[in-house]
């Protein structure tokens, strides 16, 4: 079973992070066991958490039918993938048990538009990142506006 | 000299004979022939659902290759590039067993794979491959 660091130091959008970062971020997570079946978001619903995978398999169901199958170790679930406006726009369900680290996503936003080299990181981390899993869910026109989610 | 010739054809000769069964087997089951070709497999690891998964090749119980038909028939009703939630909820709908859990199964297989615009397609060739073994 990996720690949140371990995952974090695996995880290609926090991996960049220096160890003072590292730091500041990790208490802000809990662990969350998955089991086969579960629904861990509901399209509609308030969106609270983001998630970051250590283990199993997810099925994020997004709008129109499309959808992205993550299950790699460090694979996080947040802005694009999953929320818009305070809401969940994804219904996650899991397709094989494992274990994800949720973070409020509040406190998640909160850090992502500080004005520090550690936010630039992660948010130039998540491009590329969106880019490999799931391109057709990036938000162009509001690439830089973090809020939003 | 002529019993060394003698002696060494009547070694050849019964090492061609030794060995006569194995070219019967390649005969009766030629496509170990092309096996000798193909990639070479990773080592066969078990999952927690009991299947048994090689490199893009599924080893599926008899009841195992049942769902992967029930599969099939449910992917056939839809078009080539299709909704993967919409298969999930179909699989729901027509009580296929395990419906999560198999359907990981055809992902981790690559029998089922996405076309990186958020729809998934069916490999059937995969699919004949793997559950005519």
């Amino acid at each position: 079973m990996a720690s949140i660091s371990d995952v974090l130091k695996k995880s290609t959008i926090f991996n960049s992070l220096e160890e003072i970062d590292l730091q500041r971020i990790i208490p802000l997570f809990e662990r969350r066991g998955l089991y086969t079946g579960d629904v861990l978001s509901t399209a509609g619903n308030t969106a609270q958490y983001f998630f970051i995978l250590e283990r199993g398999a997810l099925l994020l169901a997004m709008e129109d039918g499309k959808s992205v199958v993550l299950a790699t170790l460090g694979d996080f679930i947040a802005m694009e993938l999953l929320s818009d406006r305070g809401r969940y726009k994804t219904t996650m369900t899991v397709l094989e048990d494992g274990m994800v680290f949720s973070i409020p996503r509040l406190s998640f936003l909160d850090i992502i538009q500080e004005d520090t080299p550690g936010a630039a990181a992660i948010m130039q981390a998540w491009q590329g990142y969106l880019d490999q899993t799931a391109p057709f869910a990036k938000n162009i026109a509001d690439i830089d506006v973090p809020a939003i989610f | 000299m002529g019993i060394t010739i003698v002696f060494s054809g009547l070694v050849l000769l019964s090492f061609v004979i030794a060995q006569l069964h194995k070219g019967l087997d390649l005969y009766e089951n030629p496509r170990k022939i092309k096996g000798w070709f193909s990639l070479k497999k990773k080592p066969v690891k078990k999952l927690d659902n009991s299947l048994e998964v090689k490199e893009m090749l599924l080893v599926l119980t008899e009841e195992q290759k049942e769902i992967a038909k029930q599969f099939a028939l449910l992917v056939s009703t839809l078009e080539d590039h299709f909704s993967l939630p919409r298969l999930l909820e179909l699989a729901r709908i027509s009580g296929v067993k395990n419906f999560h859990s198999n359907l990981n199964i055809l992902l981790k297989s690559d029998i089922l794979f996405p076309d990186k615009e958020g729809f998934f397609c069916w490999d059937q060739d995969l699919y004949i491959e793997t559950i005519s073994n």
